[in-house]
């Protein structure tokens, strides 16, 4: 499933990023990598969401949670 | 005195550096840009023991990759000789990630101190951060510090006095060694940190190790950079970024071995760094699954998904609210003040006989177009203070998150709403700030569509002609050029979309942003913030307005035939009467008018102060001022619906010629300039018009 799926107050855990390279790195430069966990603390219908990494909140808009593949934490 | 020491403050954005920066230096800042680049640079002096310190606050940038502007900024003045010594700061409260720019730091080579900041969000989080092992797993000294508070001020200093010769008498002490169990408690991906017997020694030195293939790599590089560019002094790091495949050190140091650089491994790096980062924080934070209350509280209602939207229109509100009803409750102590001094300088003057010209000149001109600015003061003072309270609060974030589903519909992100909301206070910083966007694209439009924001230059003429003509709506006529202003943006923002879109435009970017905690704003912050932009209106009074107003003052006291007292037969009247037909299909078909809004291009003040030196009114937002406009403008036959028009179009034509000016260092093109100008004063005659006619119908 894809970040963007994810529901509110639940945690789950990077699989894979499929962005431009530029964006990519710049993601994994503030620690959102492969095997990272990820809490989504809200969302907007349109699709951007409020998620929690490493202690930080970042808002990302949907076209970023779309390339974002993870997993349920529980699932692994 | 000499400058002993210089110190360069880094850290990522949000970390309250600027802060801890402004809790050493205080107001006594040097504010510029970068050479060849417009990223803020500030530099301050801080005396201490005896000593002269140079700080330099750098540009907050999460890593220091060559992707972005500041992160180059930041690693090329690092690496330059200026600096002797760095302070990191890092939010306490969110350590996992500033500790990836710390260690990016310790490996450009140069003495690093981390400051943990924010200590007091972590205590009150419950977590508590273990500062004996943390300095032991970094090899550099960590001192905890709260930049509002002002705690561990001097503690911070004296370490980076001792620590700045590089000699740490820090002991690392390594994960990495043999005997370390750690690296093991948990299954890995990757090889790494595993005991390196064959250079365990070399390595103790070093805080970040890689696993051994890449390690080796660095060894191999290190020695083929040493002999092609001896002059190359921290060899692992020009390493590294060329196995990152780093564009500016690529370029700048080729090397040529295809089987060490088969690929980029800048992937490999972050993931082996972040790993190290993972063991750092198993070992120092404590209880680190504690939530944020508060933070997470206010964001409940803050970015709720119908509320949010309501929430920030009433925040608006209540600023412009602020700014008009304090402001002009101070207002009027600035007034009497100007009264008091326009009328004691006509009499010392005239007591001292100087001649009637120059004291016309002095009077009539400048302190009429100088003074009549400075008395709206108040105004733009509030309307300051009132936007920097929500950028420091952490609010200003949000905004973007809030406003993200309606930029979405307009292509942009919600990031290029802030931009947007800083034009409210000046346009010229607002357009800066469009440079935190991912797309040239984006920039450009972003670009186009701030001036349109109702920047504080325009608040002087909105406060005049409402007061004027609409007395009991006068702070609704004002509000609704802000509203108005807003408007015309958004469509516009649609139309190049529109556009964009049929010429089959790219993807648009998404949004990206930090969402900082909460935090009550500090009252230094603010004030230097504040008091650096009421600075920057007394020098724009001083010079621009100063300029504008004795030019003014000669275009209308001069004529073909010399001085003239009969206004009609001067440079300006009859350079306003040549283009008044462009101006009377929009209700403003008065010479004088037209004169006024043309000296504006230089400021949007000097619509006002313009105002004062053709109608010779001494104190122009005072009563007996406002009423002496009021009848000159009268007896020309301009009423409130033209009022209006001249507000509208004020609003929307070229902000001024510091706007331009910064529209062409950013964009770095004369065509793409004189388009957004021509643009601006395309859409502020074509709104103008509709109001107009609108007003014509309704009247």
């Amino acid at each position: 499933m894809t970040l963007h799926e994810g529901e509110s107050e639940k945690s789950y855990v990077v699989t894979g990023l499929a962005l431009p390279v530029a964006l990519e790195r710049r993601l994994e430069a503030l620690g959102i990598l492969e095997g990272t966990a990820i809490t989504v603390l809200r969302k907007k219908p349109r699709g951007a969401m409020v998620i929690s990494v490493r202690g930080a909140r970042f808002a990302i808009g949907r076209q970023i949670a779309e390339n974002i593949t993870v997993i349920g934490k529980e699932a692994r | 005195m000499e400058h002993s020491l210089s110190i360069g403050f880094a850290g990522n954005p949000n970390c309250g550096k600027t802060t801890l920066f402004n809790a050493y230096t205080g107001a006594n800042l040097k504010v510029a840009n970068w050479p060849g680049v417009t990223v803020e640079k500030k530099e301050g002096s801080f005396k201490f023991h005896d000593a002269l310190y140079k700080l330099v606050d750098l540009p907050g940038a999460y890593s220091l990759t060559s992707y972005t502007m500041e992160e180059q900024v930041t690693r090329q003045y690092i690496l330059g000789e200026d600096v002797d010594v760095i302070i990191d700061v890092a939010d306490a409260s969110a350590l996992e990630r500033n500790l990836y720019l710390t260690l990016q730091l310790i490996e450009l080579g140069k003495p690093v101190i981390l400051a943990l900041n924010m200590m007091d969000i972590v205590e009150k989080r419950g977590m508590e951060i273990d500062l004996h092992r943390l300095p032991e797993m970094l090899g550099i000294p960590v001192i905890p510090v709260s930049a509002r508070r002002k705690t561990g001020l001097d503690i911070l200093m004296h370490a980076a006095a001792h620590h700045a010769d590089g000699e740490s008498d820090l002991p690392l002490i390594h994960h990495h060694q043999a005997g370390s169990v750690t690296h093991q408690t948990r299954p890995h991906p990757y090889e790494v940190h595993q005991p390196h017997a064959h250079d365990l020694d070399r390595h103790q030195r070093l805080t970040m190790v890689y696993s051994r293939e890449l390690e080796e790599k660095i060894d191999a590089l290190k020695e083929l950079l040493r002999v092609k560019y001896p002059e190359v002094t921290n060899l692992r790091w020009h390493a590294i970024k060329l196995l990152e495949g780093d564009r500016e050190i690529t370029e700048k140091y080729p090397v040529d071995a295809p089987d060490i650089l088969d690929r980029s491994y800048e992937k490999d790096i972050i993931n082996q760094k972040y790993d190290f980062i993972e063991e750092i924080i198993q070992e120092v934070l404590v209880n680190r699954d504690r939530k944020a209350a508060l933070t997470d509280r206010a964001d409940g209602l803050l970015t709720h998904r119908f509320l949010g939207l309501p929430i920030f229109l009433l925040v608006m509100a209540l600023v412009f609210f602020l700014t008009f009803f304090v402001g002009d409750w101070l207002k009027g102590y600035f007034e009497t003040g100007l009264e008091l001094f326009s009328t004691g300088a006509l009499r010392a003057l005239e007591a001292i006989h100087v001649s009637p010209v120059a004291i016309s000149l002095i009077v009539d001109g400048i302190i009429a177009g100088v003074g009549g600015i400075l008395t709206f003061l108040p105004n733009i003072f509030i309307l300051f203070l009132a936007l920097a309270f929500l950028e420091d609060s952490g609010y200003m974030a949000r905004v973007a998150y809030v406003m993200d589903g309606i930029m979405g519909r307009l292509g942009l992100s919600g990031r290029a709403f802030i931009p947007m909301m800083l034009g409210f206070g000046c346009t010229v910083p607002a357009i800066m700030a469009s440079r935190t966007l991912e797309t040239s694209r984006d920039r450009f439009r972003t670009i186009l569509i701030t001036p349109f924001m109702s920047c504080s230059a325009r608040l002087p003429i909105y406060v005049l002609f409402s007061s004027i003509f609409f007395p009991r709506h006068a702070m609704l006529a004002a509000y609704s050029m802000y509203l108005l202003g807003l408007l015309v943006a958004v469509v516009s923002a649609f139309i190049l979309h529109l556009f964009d879109r049929r010429k089959g435009g790219q993807q648009q970017a998404s949004l990206l942003i930090e969402l900082p905690e909460y935090k009550s704003p500090s009252a230094r912050t603010i004030a230097i913030y504040v008091w650096e932009k009421v600075k920057d209106y007394l020098t724009k009074a001083g010079t621009t307005i100063f300029i504008a107003s004795i030019v003014m003052w000669f275009l209308l006291h001069f004529g073909p035939g010399g001085y003239s007292d009969d206004m009609s037969r001067t440079f300006g009247s009859l350079l306003g009467q040549w283009i008044v037909p462009v101006f009377a299909p929009i209700g403003l078909g008065f010479w004088q008018i037209v004169v006024a809004l043309i000296a504006g291009i230089s400021a949007k003040e000097v619509v006002v102060s313009s105002c004062a030196v053709l109608f010779g009114i001494g104190n122009i937002n005072s009563g007996a001022g406002m009423a002496a406009l009021q009848s000159a403008l009268a007896a020309l036959g301009f009423g409130p619906l033209n009022a209006y028009a001249l507000m509208t179009f004020s609003l929307l034509y070229v902000p001024c010629a510091a706007t331009l000016a910064v529209i062409r260092r950013e964009t770095g093109s004369w065509k793409r300039t004189l388009l957004s100008a021509g643009f601006q004063i395309g859409v502020a005659w074509v709104v103008a018009f509709i109001v107009y006619h609108i007003g014509l119908l309704l009247v």
